[in-house]
């Protein structure tokens, strides 16, 4: 028998519309007033907040800390070429990826059902895997994605990793105008920046 | 909610159940879950005196407000807050509670 209970009041109608990749984020300038827990070494690495340590890209990816409602935890962002404010390029580290399972595999198909949910984009699954992340199983989802009406498309990686029991996720998205062209370096600054990122100490729920 | 589901295995350590309660239908809530993959238990409470009982009930509204409370094995409201729920705060709080059950 339990002996706690725990009563949660909400709104269904509330909840089910809360599904932007990015809320919670702030930009580099919205944050210039708050005090940045990133600090980099001399070697070029960054630690943040004492419990992060990774390799950042060069200029002129943009360091954004994630917001204080949650959403990702830190991450990059670059504006690329283009007329259109929307070509750009962002991808981050997330310690609570959409979904709930402690196996990255199942994690990756809770997250595809709201990934882009808010976006309207339809998304098309280009390529899944089983690979070691952060030293431990993982799963990658490569995916494109186009807005008909906007007339836009996307292309995403979500790299899904292990930290202790929960899974922790890497996303990158990239977006362009339906006849712009993609820019695959971005993907491998991506994968250089999911590849050294390491942890500096237990987190919340491993010391709890 | 689903950072409540995403938590389950770490109230099942704290010996904890948690229960959602809604203004919502039982069909909204039974769909709603479905979807998000929910599997704790979902109160429909349509006339609202669950609400009221816990104070989230705005008047003539047919909703209520986002409050999250612990209760303790003798029925005592222990925990209140406001807002979305702070999953680490919650947490932290049933190992709190757990370690005052542990003291003689």
């Amino acid at each position: 028998m339990k002996i706690l209970v725990i009563v949660s009041c909400f709104v269904a109608a509330v909840f089910s519309i809360c599904v932007s990749v990015e809320a919670g984020a702030e930009t580099a300038d919205n944050h210039a007033h708050k005090t940045s827990q990133a600090r980099q070494n001399p070697d070029g690495t960054i630690e943040f907040g004492g419990e992060f340590k990774f390799q950042p890209p060069p200029p002129p990816w943009e360091f954004i800390q994630g917001g204080d409602a949650g959403g990702f935890a830190f991450g990059f962002y670059r504006k690329d070429p283009g007329t259109s404010r929307l070509e750009s390029t962002f991808f981050a580290y997330d310690e609570e990826p959409y979904g709930y399972s402690r196996n990255p595999e199942e994690r990756a198909g809770e997250f595809l059902k709201r990934f882009f949910w808010a976006s309207h984009v339809k998304v098309a699954v280009i390529e899944r895997k089983k690979m070691p992340v952060l030293g431990g199983e993982g799963f990658v989802v490569v995916m494109e994605g186009k807005d008909p009406v906007k007339k836009t498309k996307v292309r995403s990686k979500v790299i899904f990793g292990k930290r202790g029991e929960r899974v922790v996720a890497f996303y990158i998205n990239q977006w362009r105008t339906d006849d712009g062209t993609y820019d695959l370096s971005a993907f491998d600054a991506f994968d250089r920046f999911a590849n050294s990122l390491r942890f500096l100490r237990k987190s919340f729920y491993e010391a709890l | 909610m689903e950072g409540h589901q995403r938590n389950l295995y770490l109230y099942e350590r704290f010996n904890t159940q948690v229960v959602g309660v809604s203004r919502d239908d039982v069909t909204t809530l039974q769909y709603w879950a479905k979807d998000l993959g929910l599997t704790f238990p979902l109160l429909s409470n349509v006339s609202g005196w669950l609400g009221i009982i816990f104070d989230v009930q705005p008047g003539n509204q047919p909703v209520f407000n986002r409050r999250t409370a612990i209760i303790d094995r003798k029925g005592v409201i222990r925990y209140v807050r406001d807002g979305s729920p702070d999953y680490k705060d919650i947490l932290s709080f049933l190992k709190k509670l757990e370690s005052e059950q542990e003291r003689p």
